[in-house]
C-alpha cells in the first residue's frame, strides 16, 4: 500500500474526477494482487503499479470521461517564458503566488499525451526510462513530451499569473 | 559546449539524465556563462514548484479501507 498516494494522484489527473480515481485506483490494486506472481522482485514496483493503471485507464475509463485527442501535438509551439521575464522575474518568483489547484487545473488541461508525461515524471519523479516504460514510447518520445509539456504548461501559468496581476509580463 | 548546446540539454541536465561527461560539460558552461545560469535556474525553480504544488494530494482513508476490504475481507 506504499504507493497508494503516487497511484491516486496520477488516477485524478487522468481521469480528472475523484469518483473514478478511487474506482482506478481501487481496481488497479486487485488487478495487481492477482497478477503478484507476474512482478518481478527488486524491479521498481511503483512502475509497475502504474503500468497496470495507466492499462487499466486506457481500456475502460477513457471512452467515457475523456474524449479521445484531436489536437495535433507537433503542431504546439514551444514558448519560453522565461525569455519573456528575464528581465523582470528571472527567479520566477511569480510560481510562488500559483494555488495548488489552479496549478492542477493546468495540468487538467493538457493534451492527454503531455499530462502524463508531466505526471510521472515531475510529480511522481519517475525517471525517464522509466516513464517510456509505463507509456510504452521510446525515451527520445518522453523526452520530446516532456519537452513540450513543460513549456506548454509554464505558458498557462504564466497567462494566468499576468491575468491575475502577480507578474506584469511583457505579452498583450 | 556553446549556449545552444546548453539549452539543448536544459532538461535532461536538471533531470540528471545526462551521462557524467555531458553534465560536466554544462556545468562547465553554466560556471562561465550568466545568461544560461539564470535560466537554467528559472526551469529549475518552475519544477521544483511543479512538484511541491502537486505532491500534497493523498489518498483518501476511505479509499485505503475499500482497498484493504477488498483484498483480505473481513
Amino acid at each position: 500500500m506504499v504507493h497508494l498516494d503516487a497511484l491516486y494522484r496520477v488516477a485524478l489527473r487522468l481521469t480528472g474526477n475523484a469518483a473514478d480515481a478511487d474506482d482506478l485506483v481501487q481496481e488497479t490494486m486487485l488487478k495487481a494482487y492477482r497478477a503478484w506472481h507476474q512482478y518481478e522482485q527488486g524491479t521498481n514496483a511503483k512502475g509497475w503499479l502504474l503500468t497496470i493503471l495507466r492499462h487499466a485507464f486506457i481500456n475502460e475509463y477513457r471512452r467515457r470521461t475523456r474524449h479521445p485527442e484531436t489536437v495535433d501535438l507537433d503542431a504546439i509551439e514551444p514558448f519560453a517564458v522565461f525569455e519573456d521575464i528575464q528581465e523582470e522575474d528571472p527567479q520566477g518568483r511569480f510560481f510562488d503566488q500559483i494555488v495548488d489547484d489552479e496549478v492542477l487545473r493546468a495540468i487538467d488541461e493538457l493534451p492527454e499525451q503531455f499530462r502524463e508525461a508531466i505526471v510521472l515524471s515531475d510529480v511522481e519523479g519517475m525517471s525517464y526510462e522509466e516513464v517510456a516504460r509505463i507509456l510504452s514510447v521510446p525515451i527520445g518520445t518522453v523526452k520530446s513530451r516532456l519537452f513540450r509539456a513543460r513549456r506548454l504548461l509554464q505558458a498557462k501559468l504564466y497567462e494566468y499569473a499576468v491575468g491575475m496581476g502577480y507578474i506584469k509580463g511583457s505579452r498583450t | 559546449m556553446n549556449c545552444r548546446e546548453a539549452v539543448e540539454h536544459l532538461y535532461e541536465y536538471l533531470d540528471k539524465e545526462l551521462t557524467p561527461d555531458v553534465e560536466r560539460a554544462v556545468r562547465q558552461h553554466l560556471d562561465d556563462c550568466r545568461p544560461c545560469l539564470e535560466q537554467f535556474d528559472f526551469e529549475d525553480a518552475f519544477l521544483k514548484f511543479l512538484q511541491a504544488r502537486c505532491r500534497a494530494r493523498c489518498a483518501p482513508p476511505e479509499l485505503k479501507r475499500r482497498i484493504l476490504h477488498e483484498l483480505f475481507g473481513e
